[in-house]
């Protein structure tokens, strides 16, 4: 069985200017400039279970769209997608925060929108603490963390299970870097257990190191996909030239 | 439906830690924010009772009971609904950035007001000792009834919270509504006054079968009608399976329009 399955996936975003009220369907003669914006246009991708992938592709050519609606946070305007598997998705880490709330607090709230148990959030929460080297801090509230504490932590929560298919976006590009190495071999170990990955990243390095394959998407349109060692050159090169 | 109440099943743990950020974020953790969810209806009742019964002469004997016993039941059903009509909006950093169930965000807010009507009911006890009256067999039907308006405020909630996204000012008309439902609903007046020629309209009013139920009990010391209770209570099923099937369908836009 496939991880992934994307078949003629489209998506549009309508962007009008401000939200509508009643008068605005009431009327209907929207006087409203509406521009409409394919983020991805037919894009063809199937991903078996275990295998590393890099999204690549200049800023908004749709690889966030991507893999939002991977996590189904977004929805297709067309096409299909189906999933195998349970999602672990790092988009947007420390999203659910609460800043007056400890971190031990968090973890559990953090948790528990992940869908965790308050026993898996127990049995884990020994882990957490010491992948995120919080320490004592756990116990004060997360708005006296530092930026780099609070996506430490933020991130010690989102790896703490092992997901069928893990999502990333960007954002490993915050945090020192001996904690990044850490997180890239965290990375590394739920790839040798057979996770399915897909990252976006800007640093060449990461990319090379974690993803065997990669797609190359540009303004929407799914450019190459293939493997690291033939797609990476091609792609340097269009951005070189 | 099955498939949304198996994800709320699943993510039972975060109705749980919703639920009580909810309720610690209206009371601030103090005696003073839970005293606040006993003078907000205490001020009501006295308020409403000096001017229908003191000032309008509402002959209605023990009044402060019988307000009591329809008013507290409808602001925790008016807040629900209010405050359901911001879950999705109000969430738009999560929602746009982490999948669950959406739906979690309007039985968690809803669970917080109902939280709330049960501290307000706590002031059925001085009330009692005021009017030297005590609890009856009867109280047992509350907990059936509290059910049955909680099903009915969540399949409202889920269609009204999905409904704010994509018309924004619902809330002020919202507003409206509820006043127009509260004078039509007999809260501060008994149903018997109701006129002949328009009673049939006030016999659908769901929130009436609710209410009087609470009176009938509490005011009135006697069994609720149980007919239209369990009507209403299929017709709350029905309603939230239609409720979750229109947030379904709705939920695939959330994200891009909050
Ligand atoms: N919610 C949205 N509403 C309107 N346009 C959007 C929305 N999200 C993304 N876009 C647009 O879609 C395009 C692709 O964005 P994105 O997927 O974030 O690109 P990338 O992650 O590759 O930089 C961008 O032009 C962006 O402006
Ligand atoms: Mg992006």
């Amino acid at each position: 069985m496939k991880s992934i399955v994307i078949n003629n996936l489209s998506k549009k975003f309508t962007l009008s200017n401000r939200p509508k009220s009643l008068k605005d369907w009431l009327l209907l003669h929207d006087n409203k400039i509406k521009r409409e914006y394919w983020a991805l246009n037919n894009i063809n991708v199937s991903i078996n279970p275990g295998e590393s992938i890099g999204v690549i592709g200049t800023n908004g050519s749709g690889k966030s769209t991507l893999l939002k609606i991977i996590s189904k946070i977004l929805y297709p305007t067309s096409g299909e997608i189906e999933i195998n598997g349970t999602i672990s998705s790092l988009l947007e880490l420390g999203a659910g925060f609460k800043p007056d709330y400890t971190g031990r607090e968090n973890v559990y709230l953090n948790g528990s929108i992940l869908g965790l148990s308050k026993k898996e959030i127990d049995d884990k929460f020994e882990s957490i603490l010491e992948f995120s080297e919080i320490g004592d801090f756990i116990d004060q509230p997360v708005r006296t963390y530092s930026s780099g504490m609070y996506m430490r932590l933020a991130y010690s929560v989102a790896v703490s299970s092992i997901p069928d298919i893990l999502l990333i976006d960007e954002i490993l590009s915050v945090g020192d870097s001996k904690f990044k190495k850490k997180c890239i071999n965290k990375i590394m170990e739920l790839k040798q257990q057979g996770t399915t990955i897909l990252l976006v990243s800007h640093s060449d390095s990461m990319v090379n190191k974690i993803c065997d394959r990669l797609i190359w998407l540009d303004k929407g349109n799914l450019v190459m996909d293939g493997s690291s060692n033939e797609v990476m050159p091609c792609y340097k090169e269009k951005l070189n030239s | 439906m099955l498939i949304n109440l198996k994800a709320i099943y699943k993510y039972k743990n975060m109705v749980f830690y919703f639920t009580r950020s909810e309720i610690r974020n209206r009371y601030k953790g103090s005696i003073l924010g839970v005293l606040w969810a006993l003078l907000n209806p205490l001020f009501l009742l006295i308020l409403y009772s000096f001017v229908f019964s003191f000032v309008m002469k509402v002959q209605i004997t023990h009044y402060l009971l019988f307000l009591f016993a329809g008013l507290v039941p409808w602001l925790c059903f008016k807040s629900s609904i209010l405050s359901s009509s911001g879950s999705i909006v109000g969430n738009g950093g999560l929602i746009k950035k982490i999948y669950f169930p959406r739906e979690i965000l309007i039985i968690t807010s809803i669970l917080g007001n109902f939280v709330n009507m049960f501290i307000g009911l706590l002031l059925i006890v001085p009330l009692l000792f005021i009017y030297k009256m005590g609890i009856n067999i009867n109280y047992l039907f509350l907990p059936l009834i509290i059910l049955i308006q909680f099903l009915f405020s969540l399949s409202i909630g889920l269609v009204i919270s999905a409904l704010t996204v994509f018309v924004r000012d619902l809330r002020q008309i919202l507003d409206i509504i509820m006043m127009g439902l509260f004078y039509t609903t007999p809260i501060v007046y008994r149903s018997e006054m109701i006129p002949e020629k328009i009673k049939l309209l006030f016999r659908v009013n769901p929130i009436a079968i609710i209410i009087k139920s609470y009176q009938d009990i509490i005011y009135h010391g006697v069994v609720p009608d149980i007919l239209s209770l369990t009507l209403l209570g299929i017709v709350s099923i029905i309603l939230l399976f239609i409720a979750f099937k229109i947030f379904n369908r709705l939920n695939r836009w959330f994200a891009e329009h909050i």
